[in-house]
C-alpha cells in the first residue's frame, strides 16, 4: 500500500511549544536537545507504509493526536488510588504529572530513587533502549512527552515488596517512563494503564536498563477504558547474566498496539515474556514482541496466549532476531489464540530472523475455535454453557499466567475472571 | 435396592443418527434405583453411540424419549440433564488444560448441587472421596485430565461419579485400560454408587470388570441394537462362546 501524503498526517509539534514545555518542567539542556532533535525526525513527516510488517494489522493513522501534544497545559487531574498490598514504590502519573503515594522505609533506606523524569533525565540512559529513530510514535514522544518517571534501583539492592506505577490516560497522554536496575538488583515492578474514555489517546515509552546479574519482574498491565486508542513501546536492554521477564496483559481499549521486547545484550542473559489478551466486542489488538539476541548463550523464551469474544480482532507478530556474534542461544516462542465467536479473528505471524548455526530456536502459533467435546464434557457436569466456556478460557490462559510471579498472577488472574463474568 | 415401578431412568425407542448412518436403531431400557445394568457388545456396535446421545451430545441427532426419575428429559441440554442427576463417565475423558481438577469438581458439585459449597467442606470431601479411590492428593491440582495414562482418567471418572452422587450415571467402558488394582478400586467406587441408590449402565465389553462388580441385569448389543437381555449368567455366556452365535438375532432386528 502506497504512504499516505505527508501534509494530511503531520501532527503540529510547534518548536515554541517543545521549548516552553521543557523550561516549564525545568529540563536541562540535554533533554530539550534530544526533543528537538526527535521533532527533527519528524520533518517531512510521513507515516510508515503499511507492507511495514510492523503496520500490516493496525492503521498507523489511528494514533495520531488530534492537535499539537505539546501545546496542553497540564490537566488536573487527582485519582484516588486506595493501596490494598504492600508495595516498595506507588507513584502515579496523571494529567501530565507524577504523584508519588508512597515509598517504603525499606526502599528508601536501600537508596531506591524515584523521581521526576523531566529533571532527572539527563543520565546517559535516556533514550538509548528506545530511541526516536526506533518509529514515528517513538519520535513523537520523545519530542512531546510531558509526565515521565524515572525509577532508580541501586546496585545489590533486592525489594521484597513490588514497584507500581499507575498511568492514568485523560484525552492525551504521552507518558515516559525509564527504569534502571544496577547489577545484581532484584525486584519487581508494574506498570499499570488505567482510565481514559471515548477519544482518549495515549503513545507511552517505556525503557528499561537492567544491569549485570540483574534479576527484574516487569509487568505492563493494559485496561484502560472503552474508547482509548493507545500505543505503548517498551523494550528492555538486558546486560550479562542478567535475568529479565515480561508478563503482559491487555484487556481495554478500543484500539492497542504494543511494541515490546527486549535486547539480549550480555552474554548469559535471559528473557521470559508471559503475556495475555482478552478482546471483546469491536476491540482491536495489535502485539508486536521482540527478542532480540546480540551476545552469545542468550535464552529467550515467549509464551502469549489471547482469548476473543465478539467481533474483536487481534494481531501478533513475534519477531525472534539471532545476532551472527550470538551463538550457543536459545529462543522459544508461542502464541495461540482462543476464539468464542465466529466473528473474532486473529493472525499470528512468527518473523525469524537466525543468523547464526549455532542456536536453537521454536516457535508455535495456533488460531482456533473452543473445542465442543470439551465444552460437552463440562456441561455433562452441570455447567451452564456460558459457565463452561468460561472456565475453558480460563483454563486456556491461566497455564501462561501460572508462571508469573505471584503477585502479578493473582492480579491478572483477578482481572481476567471479572473479565469472563462480565462478558 | 428398589424394584417398585419407580424407575430411576428410562428410555424407548431411542434411534441416532451421525450424520446420514443410523448408529442406534431403537433402544428401550429400564433401570431402578441402584440397580446395575452391563451393557456387552463388539467395538463399533454404538454403545458409545447410544451414552453421548443419551446425555445430549449436540452433534447426534436422538429419537425417542428418555425419562429421568420420572421427568421427561429428552429435550434438555446435557447441563440441564445433569442438575436433574445424570452422568455419563467418558470412554474418552477430554484434557482441559489449564482446569485443575479440584477447582472444575467444585465448579461441577456447586452446579449440581445448585448451592456454592464452602471451599473448606469442599476440599475434606474431596479428600476423602480420593483416598477411597488410592489417588494421591496433589492430583487434584494437576489439570483435568492433561497428559493422564488412561488409568488416571478412569479413576478422576469415577472420583466425579463419588463427588457428583447423580441418580443415573452411564459408564461407558471405564474398565477399559486398567489394570488389576485399578480395576478392583474403580469397582469399589461402583459399587458404592450403587450402595447409595444411583441406577447405573456398565458399557463394556470385558467380562473381567463382572468379578468385581455383579450387575442385576445383562443386556447384549450389536448393530445398534439390545439384541438380548438376561441375568449374570448372559456375560458368562458371552465370555465363553463371543458375540458370534448372536449374530442372526441382530439380524432379525432383535429378541
Ligand atoms: N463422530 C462420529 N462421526 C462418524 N461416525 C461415528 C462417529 N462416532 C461414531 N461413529 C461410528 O458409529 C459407529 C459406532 O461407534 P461407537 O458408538 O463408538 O461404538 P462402540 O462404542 O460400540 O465401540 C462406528 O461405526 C463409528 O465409526
Ligand atoms: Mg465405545
Amino acid at each position: 500500500m502506497a504512504s499516505r501524503p505527508a501534509v494530511e498526517a503531520a501532527p503540529t509539534l510547534a518548536l515554541e511549544h517543545i521549548d516552553a514545555l521543557s523550561r516549564a518542567a525545568g529540563e536541562d539542556a540535554g533533554i530539550l536537545a534530544i526533543r528537538r532533535e526527535a521533532r527533527a525526525r519528524l520533518t517531512p513527516f510521513a507515516l510508515p507504509d503499511r507492507a511495514n510488517h510492523l503496520w500490516r494489522y493496525t492503521n498507523p493513522a489511528r494514533f495520531l493526536p488530534d492537535g499539537d501534544p505539546t501545546a496542553q497545559g497540564p490537566a488536573d487531574v487527582s485519582p484516588t488510588w486506595r493501596l490494598d498490598e504492600s508495595l516498595s514504590v506507588a507513584a502515579l502519573l496523571a494529567g501530565g504529572a507524577l504523584r508519588v503515594v508512597e515509598i517504603g522505609d525499606a526502599a528508601r533506606n536501600a537508596g531506591v530513587v524515584v523521581e521526576d523524569l523531566h529533571r532527572a533525565a539527563a543520565d546517559g540512559f535516556f533514550g538509548t533502549v528506545v530511541p526516536a529513530a526506533h518509529g514515528f510514535l517513538e519520535a513523537i514522544n520523545a519530542a512531546a512527552w510531558r509526565g515521565g518517571v524515572l525509577v532508580r534501583v541501586p546496585a545489590g539492592v533486592s525489594l521484597e515488596h513490588p514497584i507500581r506505577l499507575r498511568l492514568v490516560a485523560g484525552d492525551l497522554m504521552v507518558p515516559r517512563v525509564l527504569v534502571v536496575a544496577g547489577e545484581d538488583s532484584s525486584f519487581e515492578i508494574i506498570e499499570g494503564h488505567v482510565g481514559g474514555g471515548a477519544a482518549s489517546k495515549v503513545i507511552g515509552v517505556t525503557e528499561i536498563v537492567v544491569g549485570a546479574h540483574a534479576d527484574v519482574r516487569y509487568g505492563l498491565v493494559q485496561r484502560w477504558e472503552a474508547g482509548v486508542t493507545g500505543h505503548l513501546t517498551a523494550r528492555a536492554r538486558v546486560a550479562a547474566g542478567a535475568h529479565f521477564q515480561m508478563s503482559l496483559a491487555s484487556f481495554g481499549g478500543t484500539a492497542f498496539k504494543a511494541d515490546v521486547g527486549a535486547f539480549l545484550a550480555g552474554e548469559g542473559a535471559r528473557v521470559e515474556t508471559f503475556g495475555v489478551a482478552m478482546g471483546g466486542e469491536a476491540q482491536h489488538f495489535d502485539h508486536h514482541t521482540e527478542h532480540i539476541h546480540e551476545a552469545r548463550k542468550t535464552s529467550s523464551n515467549l509464551d502469549f496466549k489471547v482469548a476473543l469474544t465478539g467481533a474483536a480482532r487481534s494481531a501478533y507478530t513475534g519477531m525472534i532476531r539471532i545476532a551472527p556474534g550470538a551463538g550457543g542461544s536459545e529462543a522459544y516462542q508461542e502464541n495461540r489464540n482462543l476464539l468464542l465467536s465466529g466473528q473474532a479473528r486473529a493472525e499470528s505471524i512468527p518473523e525469524l530472523e537466525i543468523l547464526t548455526d549455532d542456536v536453537r530456536c521454536s516457535h508455535g502459533a495456533t488460531v482456533s475455535p473452543i473445542d465442543p467435546e470439551q465444552l460437552f464434557y463440562l456441561e455433562s457436569r452441570g455447567l451452564a454453557p456460558m459457565q463452561a466456556a468460561r472456565v475453558i478460557v480460563y483454563g486456556f490462559l491461566d497455564q501462561t499466567l501460572g508462571r508469573l510471579p505471584q503477585t502479578t498472577r493473582e492480579r491478572i488472574q483477578a482481572l481476567v475472571a471479572a473479565r469472563l463474568h462480565t462478558e | 435396592m428398589n424394584h417398585d415401578s419407580n424407575p430411576v431412568f428410562s428410555c424407548a425407542g431411542v434411534r441416532i443418527h451421525i450424520g446420514e448412518k443410523e448408529v442406534v436403531k431403537g433402544v428401550d431400557l429400564t433401570v431402578q434405583p441402584g440397580e446395575i445394568h452391563a451393557i456387552m457388545g463388539p467395538n463399533g456396535s454404538g454403545k458409545s453411540t447410544l451414552a453421548n446421545g443419551l446425555m445430549g451430545h449436540p452433534a447426534y441427532a436422538v429419537e425417542g424419549t428418555v425419562t429421568l426419575a420420572g421427568e421427561d428429559v429428552s429435550s434438555l441440554p446435557p447441563d440441564e440433564k445433569a442438575r436433574r442427576g445424570m452422568f455419563l463417565a467418558f470412554q474418552y475423558p477430554v484434557a482441559v488444560p489449564g482446569v485443575t481438577v479440584a477447582s472444575f469438581l467444585r465448579a461441577a458439585v456447586s452446579a449440581v448441587r445448585g448451592a456454592d459449597v464452602p471451599v473448606r467442606e469442599f476440599r475434606k470431601e474431596l479428600l476423602e472421596r480420593m483416598a477411597d479411590l488410592e489417588m494421591d492428593p496433589a492430583f487434584a491440582g494437576r489439570y483435568l485430565n492433561d497428559g493422564f495414562s488412561g488409568g488416571e482418567k478412569k479413576r478422576v471418572e469415577i472420583l466425579q461419579l463419588l463427588m457428583l452422587k447423580p441418580r443415573f450415571a452411564l459408564l461407558d467402558e471405564t474398565d477399559s485400560g486398567l489394570d488389576i488394582d485399578a480395576l478392583k478400586v474403580v469397582a469399589r467406587g461402583i459399587n458404592t454408587a450403587a450402595s447409595n441408590d444411583t441406577g447405573m449402565v456398565l458399557v463394556t465389553h470385558y467380562q473381567r470388570l463382572l468379578n468385581y462388580v455383579h450387575p442385576h441385569v445383562v443386556h447384549v448389543f450389536m448393530d445398534g441394537r439390545i439384541v438380548r437381555t438376561g441375568g449374570p449368567e448372559l456375560a458368562l455366556e458371552l465370555e465363553e462362546r463371543g458375540y458370534d452365535w448372536l449374530e442372526p438375532a441382530a439380524a432379525a432386528g432383535g429378541v
